[in-house]
């Protein structure tokens, strides 16, 4: 396998865009040309478009060739649409890091679109719907706030963790995304804010919850040997893991503890042969507030069950124990699904350049990793990032 | 020019057939599980086991996921079941479902396994986990079809 390198990339603005599926995707692509030197959309081999539900928040499929054909792209190696629901641009990570370390192509490019808000926003939560095993838990109106409310729940119940504990994840995420001008919320929340906010699901409150999110976003890949050709600060794929048990809800391994993510975090440290301790970033997959506290306990920064006193502690802020989602999470930024993995790998790649504000910095990180969670966090994807 | 648009007619709304319909459909012209649905029509909860290696499996299938044995037989779950978890939708209901809100949706453990359910009549303050629940059968009004849920 050879050894692949993140030479630029481009992402839109997030949040409720007045632009269709296409034009967003038009953004990104201009943006991440824009960004990478001596490259032109003629050199790309490999495109992969991480795209959760196209076919039904904008009736098109077949969007592979769309964004080709909008970018000037003309792959001659690989092209496909990479659908993992809220993980579908990890899925188009993987793969373009695959193509490339395997040797099939030179340069790739992993790209993620979502547009995700409807003319009727009732369509776009029944979309939402289908996700889980649509004929068993969908048809319950099982989607993704009731599941990880009762997953809350459980963790509430079984460990005595509180919602003031949950609304520190979103205080904290929506701080740093406040210093980060391709966010969809740029305003501070407290944690009373947090707890008055509307009821979705109890005990998951409005501030608990990821937003309905229109973005688009793309990087490139090529060797590492050929790095130096585009960039002078790249970012290494050091490693990666992946694991999922079961789909349908009574198939899970756990309710309150993710072992699939466990397994996964256990494979990216060691393909990327390092320790928990050297993870200086983590973008974590923070679609609801409870998500990132069992996210603390299953990669074993803190013990299971305290997650909650995990945050209280500021363990999870830059100069604790690891800095997680200085991007300002999926509940900052906003969770347009097939970009939200690119939009992490691209964040982490601006963090190793010391391009982002200095109030999120984290100053000399040399080691990421990027979590993606999907389904009913039956999925965990991962990916581990190095300075170049 | 503007005498030159020809206007044209499309329908207020289109009808989706079972686009966005998230009841299975039951028949045997549709589904090998059909047993399951007309199982539920007699008041009982079943689905499907392993005869080869025992297992219990669901959604009831027709190919066991343990053992990929395809000798499978229909066993009854029973009709009580205990609330695992719960929550209550407040808003954000799919389409078909906004008009029963809010309304209770639960983790039931029934006959060894984990089923999400629908929970009726009851609100979320009066629900609590380790709770004993009962079977409930629901019939579609326009075509008959059934499914399960559960009530305090
Ligand atoms: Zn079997």
């Amino acid at each position: 396998m050879r050894k692949v390198a993140v030479v630029g990339g481009g992402a839109t603005r997030c949040g409720k865009r007045e632009a269709t599926w296409r034009e967003l995707a038009q953004e990104a692509g201009k943006a991440m040309f824009d960004s990478v030197m001596n490259l032109s959309p003629n050199d790309v081999e490999a495109l992969l478009v991480g795209a959760a539900q196209p076919e039904r928040f904008t009736f098109q499929v077949h969007v592979a060739p769309l964004v080709a054909e909008c970018l000037g792209i003309k792959p001659t190696k690989v092209i496909a649409k990479t659908e993992l629901m809220c993980a579908s641009g990890q899925a188009a990570l993987r793969y373009a890091w695959a193509c490339v370390a395997s040797g099939l192509c030179d340069v790739a490019v992993a790209f993620g679109v979502e547009k995700m808000y409807m003319q009727n926003m009732a369509e776009a939560q029944t979309n939402m719907t289908c996700v889980l095993d649509r004929e068993w838990d969908g048809v319950n109106a099982m989607s993704a706030p009731p599941f990880f409310a009762m997953t809350a729940q459980r963790h509430m119940h079984e460990f005595e963790t509180t919602e003031e504990q949950m609304a520190l994840v979103s205080v904290k995420n929506h701080h740093y995304s406040t210093m980060n001008p391709i966010a969809q919320f740029q305003k501070e929340v407290s944690i009373e804010k947090v707890l008055q906010s509307f009821m979705i699901a109890p005990p998951l409150k409005l501030f608990d919850c990821s937003g309905i999110t229109d973005g688009a976003a793309g990087v490139v890949l090529v060797p590492a040997e050929d790095a130096s050709k585009y960039t002078d600060t790249p970012m290494l794929i050091a490693g990666s893991g992946q694991a999922n048990i079961g789909n349908a809800v009574n198939n899970l391994a756990s309710i309150s503890e993710w072992i699939p993510l466990k397994l996964a975090v256990r494979e990216a440290l060691r393909t990327a042969k390092i320790s928990l301790a050297d993870i200086d970033i983590a973008e974590l997959h923070d679609c609801f507030t409870i998500s990132e506290l069992m996210e603390y306990e299953a990669f074993g920064w803190c013990d299971r069950g305290k997650g909650g006193k995990f945050i209280e502690e500021g363990e999870p802020y830059i100069g604790g124990t690891v800095a997680v989602n200085p991007r300002g999470g999926l509940l900052g930024c906003g969770h347009p699904l097939g970009a939200t993995a690119i939009l992490q790998s691209l964040d982490i790649m601006k963090q190793f350049q010391g391009d982002v504000p200095s109030g999120r910095l984290v100053k000399d990180a040399e080691v990421a990793v990027a979590h993606n969670l999907s389904g009913a966090a039956n999925v965990h994807s991962l990916m581990v990032y190095r300075r170049g | 020019m503007k005498d030159d648009i020809e206007k044209i007619a499309q329908p207020e709304k289109i009808t989706l057939p079972q686009m966005l319909d998230f009841y299975p459909l039951e028949d045997e012209k549709n589904t090998r599980i059909s047993q399951f649905f007309q199982n539920l029509k007699m008041g009982h909860l079943t689905t499907t086991k392993c005869k080869s290696c025992r297992s219990v499996l669901w959604p009831p299938r027709v190919v066991c996921s343990n053992c990929m044995s395809d000798d499978l037989e229909w066993v009854n779950l029973g009709t009580e079941g205990e609330l695992y978890a719960f929550t209550e939708m407040k808003a954000g209901a799919p389409l078909g479902f906004e008009k029963d809100l809010p309304f209770c949706i639960g983790l039931v453990k029934i006959g060894g396994l984990l089923l999400s359910s629908r929970i009726d009549g009851v609100r979320y303050e009066d629900l609590k986990i380790g709770q004993k629940v009962q079977l409930k059968v629901v019939e579609l009004e326009n075509d008959g079809r059934v499914f399960y849920r559960f009530k305090v």
